[in-house]
């Protein structure tokens, strides 16, 4: 009789501990799998920007200072190594791009021009879905965080090697352009 | 199993509920859809089986074992049918096709971007050319996820309003409303059908039969049965219907919540709403089956508040929304 009960007992701690051990394993993969969300979109964005240039410099030859953040915001991208770099490779692309769309503001033809106005819109979606994106990963992030820092699974994040994982940071874009509205690109 | 990670007041799968004003965990509720789906199922078919027994009792009591089989088979068939072809189905009446990426970038663009902020997969995305603006969600679980919205509905809103509505339809998919809601409607319209096929049957066939038939065996007991089967073919229609349209309205509240979180802008919905409301060419004419299913009820000028009304009355909407 006795064993029984002490096996029953042993048998629902072990459910127990499977239980919370797949649940932290499960919101490592949510937030993970969330990066990787943002990370789809971050080279969908790489993709479109040198049609955009090329599209742009057809009417707006001049404006070199823009084109080279681009270039350089396009370079840190392909040149970043892990999660942190491509945030903040992606930020100055953000911040690039917004100052191209800005410009393009002063030249009429260049709004006109259809290939133009698509891909604003392409890229200004795919600015609004990492938006999201960084939003949602910033959920399973917290989400992870909560559970390996309260009970029960605090003592299991310990053995299993979990440590809280920090948040994304939302880029404030008009930090270095005080004076330029940004229209549709950020909003 | 530990719910939603508890402390803190914005956490990512809990939302104030806003019919008792309690935190609820999403997570809940969408365990609560899927077990209550499960139920609805089990009870379809008991009740339809206990149903069939009265009716086929009523009639002729060696009936009664043929009848079960005939109405628990057809309780099974409604169920199926229910869980796999709702979509398809629904779709179909509306007059919804699927939209391109050419032709309806932006809101394809949009639908993509509020599934990822939902962690859901990108639904597929139909189109229902309609001045009216409204906008529904179907499928049975997030991977058939289905939303289709009204060439009105994009003629009116602005992006964020858009992204709104689509956020409300997204949280039906991703709270697994829809399955719970579908069976929920195959419950009642199960009934609705087996009351008018009883009355008819025992107009037709019943009445006659017994007439002929005197009053050998098992005649007080058919008795009553016939008032009991009198009493639930009458009241239980209207009893299920009045709770199914409850259920409605509150998955409505809680998916204009859980879509105002999703987005973190309850006043882009709040302001979908009321160009909705403001709006005054003519109505949808959708079929009732499906009325329940839509953003705002299509046909909003009948029974709007009462009992058996599908949504809640958009002023309240309104109202939660912009206290939120």
């Amino acid at each position: 009789m006795t064993t029984i009960i002490v096996l029953a007992i042993l048998a629902a701690l072990i459910l127990f501990a499977i239980n919370v051990y797949n649940r932290i394993i499960t919101l490592e993969n949510r937030y993970q799998n969330a990066w990787s969300q943002i990370d789809v979109q971050l080279k969908r964005r790489a993709d479109l920007v040198p049609n955009l240039v090329e599209t742009v410099k057809g009417y707006a030859a001049h404006e070199k200072e823009v084109f080279d953040n681009v270039g350089k915001a396009r370079a840190a991208m392909a040149g970043a190594k892990n999660v942190d770099q491509s945030a903040e490779a992606a930020n100055m692309m953000t911040a690039a791009l917004g100052r191209l769309f800005a410009i393009s503001e002063a030249y009429p033809e260049l709004k006109a021009n259809e290939n133009f106005r698509v891909l604003q819109e392409e890229l200004s979606s795919i600015e609004n879905k990492i938006a999201y994106a960084r939003q949602f990963y910033n959920d399973a992030v917290l989400q992870f965080n909560t559970v390996i820092t309260t009970v029960p699974g605090v003592f299991f994040a310990g053995p299993m090697g979990k440590t809280k994982h920090v948040y994304l940071e939302v880029p404030e874009p008009d930090k270095e352009l005080p004076t330029v509205s940004f229209g549709a690109a950020t909003a | 199993m530990t719910t939603a990670p508890k402390g803190g007041s914005r956490l990512p799968d809990a939302i104030t509920d806003p019919v008792t004003g309690r935190r609820i965990s999403l997570l809940d509720w969408k365990a609560t859809n899927l077990r209550a789906s499960w139920l609805l199922g089990l009870v379809m078919v008991v009740l339809l089986g206990g149903l069939g027994w009265l009716i086929g009792f009523a009639i002729d009591p060696g009936l009664a074992g043929v009848v079960v089989v005939i109405a628990v088979v057809f309780a099974l068939g409604q169920t199926a049918a229910a869980y796999w072809a709702s979509d398809t189905m629904v779709l179909s009446v509306a007059g919804a096709r699927p939209a391109t990426q050419d032709e309806h970038r932006y809101l394809v663009n949009v639908s993509e971007a509020v599934a990822i902020g939902a962690g859901v997969p990108t639904p597929r995305v139909y189109v229902i050319d309609n001045p009216a603006p409204n906008a529904f969600a179907t499928g049975r679980d997030p991977k058939h996820g289905t939303i289709a919205v009204t060439t009105g509905l994009m003629e009116v809103l602005d992006r964020q309003e858009l992204e709104a509505v689509v956020a409300h339809e997204i949280a039906h998919i991703r709270n697994y409303d829809i399955r719970f809601m579908s069976m929920l409607a195959a419950t009642v319209g199960a009934i609705v059908l087996l009351r008018d096929v009883a009355l008819r049957s025992m107009r037709f066939g019943g009445v006659a039969r017994r007439r002929g038939g005197g009053s050998s065996g098992g005649g007080r007991g058919q008795i009553i049965a016939i008032v009991a089967l009198v009493v639930l073919l009458v009241l239980a229609p209207l009893l299920a219907m009045a709770l199914r349209m409850a259920v409605s309205r509150r998955r409505e509240y809680l998916a204009d919540a859980t879509g105002a979180y999703i987005t973190r802008n309850p006043e882009g919905l709040a302001r979908a709403l009321e160009k909705l409301r403001d709006f005054r060419g003519p109505p949808m004419q959708v079929s009732e089956g499906v009325a329940h299913m839509f953003f705002t009820n299509p046909a909003l000028k009948r029974n709007a508040n009462g009992w058996f009304a599908t949504h809640p009355p958009l002023q309240d909407r309104i109202n939660r929304l912009r206290r939120m």
